[in-house]
């Protein structure tokens, strides 16, 4: 009786969902992150649902198996846009995003009422490595180092500390991906001393993303400037909102992304810019690290080489950006914080040029090189850049390591287009006034 | 006499730690609510309900944790901000226990916060549990010199170092005005012991958790009561040590408090959904060489002050 | 009396954080190992989490011992401080100007970077 009381109090919680991400899943993501009756959480520790979203490529499936099982009982799985695995029985599959937030309450709440089961495990219960019944005390080990006790060898690889030489154990792990705080997809193997990186090699690069289908069209003829700008506005603001929510800006990081779902040519940057600067984000998170040097800022291209004072923008030879007198803006700092005051600059910028070009009906001129918000794209889209984080990352505290992560657009530019979206979807996303270009 | 001087302080305590950690958990979501985070449902209701599903909810376990330490941790750490609520005055006589030395007493919990809460990080044998509770002696052993330089300063116009007799000392002025440093630099302490907002160097985002990260079910539960908890009781110290306590006009002592505590509770609240949250490194450069000196300067002045 | 009030609170409140954390967990099998295994994003370690950690704030830790022992005296020092009067101020401020050096050098030598 009693426990029945308890499940029925429990099942009024805000569902806990933790996310794994597929291909386009971070829309999901945005999407419930505005959705009241949803908990986003970080570990799978702490969620009653598991969240599929998107599709996840096979070389994906063995580390979401491994996160399936890392769920306590009771828990359920939600699979969107993603055919549930056939052995779980009881699991719905949901296409339309408008119906996510109502499937997961749903599913959370038949979970605890005792409508619906826990989930199965899928792995089979073994340790990593056998130990049982090996060692003095049956441990796995023998004295005080050496064999694998309770499954796992000791951290015994004494290396010497890139920074200061000290001899101690390092400690080496994959991690992603799906990661809360890397990029959908992203998976690497890290090697650290205390909290310090000693190398990093990232396996899995994230997943290409898809950008706004006006970015596609703006390669095969002329789209008007203000729906390309407000569109490269909201690409912005939406990485600025998964910075500041690493960086523990909730409220911050929520406003970032209304900002981005409800864009018009009459939005303004300043309040959200202006609390962004109260709050001493620029002073006190941690925004110090992630120098990137003139070549790797080059080879990235986009704001992010502009943060490092190369002023290459596409769009200052077209003929329809000149009309408006476009300039590119520039930072000459090219660490973390330089490159958040470089995007909070362009998001300023690009929303002027579309006030301007809504106004006088500018459209843009070149279609075969534009400038995305990642970087320039003339004859290829942009290209991965994960791999300059092997270069960039070592020596780096944790939480500079991560925040270097999150202010960098790293993933590669897919040449299909965004456009797979229907129409009522895209409003949805958009927080229902989508681009507000007549 | 067993029951008014044994039975009836161990109810009080009781009675704040659960009410105190409930009054958190609602004061939190509404601030949340206020700076624009999506609400649904009853406000009063959600902590229980999240309380119920913990409850609810398997306990996980790690491969090879240190099962004492890890079960442990946050009893002891709730154990903990019940000594501290122990030692709060309501009124002259409202005090659970009027130790001589409870502002000594006091400063032990401070110190013991840090051992509890890395050894919750330490226990559970997992590499962000471990790196959350690691970082959190760093913080730990900066906050602790700042807060005993602060306390010291409100026991030396009382000439004493019992919180009943700090709160008196203020009859004719409060602390917060006769020492301006103390208590912006005491808040700053109560954001560290309970790693909360942009001191949350333990359990935090980018850890996944940190040394929660790998807790699920009652022992999660536990741990966020004690944490909510450890805020009450030093809201209460706060209070005491600088707002005057139980004094003011027309109401009753312990409303008063109280009220006092609601208001710190506030701007420890308001502080965590504002700040972003502190590098390790910033933190400890900021601690040593801008707080501790200024806690230098609050004591002097605190001299000074209780001499003329 | 007051210590032995404060006695019972710490034992109750402990065996209360104790009894939360049991009562459910008594008929709860004990997880699978692929559950168990420590949450890195569907990654794996290598290792045990538990090594000779390195402690990048190490020297700081050292620069709190000395004032730690300081904290000793200034307890007593608070409780006669009026009493004693202008020389009292003298002497404890004398002790943090040297302390206060040692913190300058300190911050100089780095002593609060991660190393």
């Amino acid at each position: 009786m009693a426990v029945n009381w308890l499940r029925k109090l429990a099942s009024h919680k805000r569902a806990p969902v933790f996310p794994v991400l597929g291909k386009q899943g971070d829309k999901a993501l945005r999407y419930l992150a505005l959705s009241p009756e949803i908990e986003l959480v970080d570990s799978p520790r702490h969620a009653s649902v598991l969240l599929i979203a998107g599709e996840v490529p096979a070389d994906r499936l063995e580390p979401l198996r491994r996160v399936h099982d890392q769920l306590p009982d009771p828990f359920t799985t939600l699979w969107f846009r993603n055919e549930p695995w056939p052995h779980l029985e009881n699991v719905d599959r949901i296409d339309d995003l408008t119906d996510l937030p109502a499937a997961l309450t749903k599913a959370h709440r038949e979970l605890m009422t005792g409508q619906r089961d826990s989930g199965c495990r899928i792995l089979s219960d073994r340790p990593p490595n056998p130990w049982k019944g090996e060692g003095d005390f049956g441990q796995g080990g023998e004295g005080m180092m050496g064999g694998v006790p309770y499954g796992r060898p000791m951290a015994m690889n004494m290396q010497e500390d890139i920074s200061d030489g000290l001899t101690l154990d390092s400690l080496t792990f994959r991690l992603g991906p799906f990661f809360m705080a890397f990029p959908p997809g992203m998976a690497a193997e890290v090697t650290l001393q205390g909290d310090l990186v000693q190398s990093w090699e990232t396996q899995l690069e994230p997943y290409p993303q898809r950008l706004d289908a006006v970015f596609f069209n703006a390669r095969k003829h002329p789209v008007p400037i203000a729906e390309i700008e407000l569109a490269r506005a909201r690409h912005h603001l939406q990485r600025l909102y998964h910075a500041l929510h690493l960086a523990g800006l909730e409220a911050l990081s929520l406003s970032s992304l209304r900002l981005a779902h409800g864009l018009s040519t009459s939005s303004t940057l300043d309040g959200l810019r202006r609390r962004l600067v109260r709050s001493g984000f620029f002073h006190l998170a941690a925004v110090g690290g992630g120098l990137l040097n003139t070549e790797q800022a080059r080879q990235f291209g986009g704001p992010a080489a502009r943060a490092a004072g190369l002023a290459d923008d596409l769009r200052s030879h077209d003929a329809g950006y000149r009309r408006l007198g476009f300039s590119p803006v520039c930072q000459n700092g090219g660490g973390v914080s330089a490159r958040w005051k470089q995007i909070l600059d362009e998001v300023e910028q690009s929303l002027m040029l579309a006030r301007q070009a809504e106004r006088d009906e500018v459209y843009t001129n070149d279609v075969d090189c534009i400038e995305t918000p990642r970087g320039p794209w003339d004859e290829q889209p942009p290209e991965d850049a994960s791999a300059i984080l092997d270069e960039i990352l070592p020596g780096l505290e944790w939480g500079d390591a991560l925040a270097t992560i999150a202010s960098l657009d790293i993933a590669a530019v897919a040449d299909r287009g965004g456009g797979t979206q229907s129409p009522g979807e895209s409003r949805a996303v958009q927080g229902g006034s989508g681009n507000v270009v007549k | 006499m067993l029951l008014s001087e044994l039975f009836l302080p161990v109810l009080m305590v009781m009675f704040m730690l659960t009410v105190g950690a409930y009054v958190v958990a609602v004061l939190d979501r509404l601030i949340a609510g206020a700076f624009g985070a999506p609400q649904a449902g009853r406000v009063w209701l959600a902590p229980m309900a999240r309380g119920a599903w913990l409850m609810t909810q398997h306990a996980n376990a790690t491969e090879a944790p240190d099962w004492q330490a890890w079960r442990l941790a946050p009893a002891l750490y709730l154990a903990l901000a019940a000594i501290g609520l122990a030692v709060v005055p309501w009124s002259e006589s409202l005090v659970a226990t009027d130790l001589v030395t409870s502002v000594v007493l006091w400063g032990s919990v401070e110190a013991l916060a840090t051992v509890v809460i890395f050894l919750h990080g330490w226990s559970a044998n997992a590499l962000l549990a471990l790196i959350g509770g690691y970082r959190y002696v760093a913080l730990g052993l900066s906050y602790i010199l700042i807060s005993m330089f602060v306390l010291i300063g409100v026991a030396l116009p009382a000439e004493s170092l019992q919180f009943t007799q700090v709160v008196a000392s203020q009859e004719a002025l409060w602390n917060v005005i006769r020492q301006p440093l103390g208590l912006p630099l005491f808040l700053i302490v109560g954001l560290g012991m309970t790693f909360w907002g942009p001191l949350n160097l333990a359990d935090s985002k980018d850890l996944a958790g940190g040394t929660a990260s790998e807790i699920s079910g009652p022992p999660r539960l536990v741990w966020d009561v004690a944490r909510a908890a450890m805020l009450v009781a030093f809201s209460g110290v706060a209070a005491s040590a600088f707002l005057g306590g139980w004094m003011g006009p027309w109401l009753p002592g312990p409303l008063w408090m109280a009220i006092k505590m609601l208001a710190v509770l506030l701007v420890l609240l308001l502080l965590g959904r504002v700040l972003p949250r502190i590098a390790p490194e910033r933190c400890v450069t900021l601690m040593w060489v801008v707080l501790l000196p200024l806690s230098f300067i609050d004591l002097v002045w605190a001299g000074i002050g209780a001499l003329l | 009396m007051e210590l032995l009030t404060l006695l019972i609170v710490l034992l109750l409140s402990l065996g209360a954080g104790l009894l939360v954390q049991w009562l459910p967990m008594r008929h709860q099998p004990i997880a699978t190992y692929p559950q168990r295994a420590p949450f890195l994003g569907g990654g794996t370690p290598d290792s045990h989490a538990w090594s000779r950690y390195h402690v990048r704030y190490y020297p700081m830790t050292l620069l709190l011992i000395a004032f730690e022992m300081e904290m000793m005296f200034m307890y007593p020092w608070a409780v006669v401080f009026v009493e004693k009067g202008m020389m009292a101020v003298m002497e404890m401020g004398m002790f943090l100007a040297i302390l206060s050096v040692g913190i300058v050098y300190a911050w100089r030598e780095g002593v609060f970077k991660w190393q």
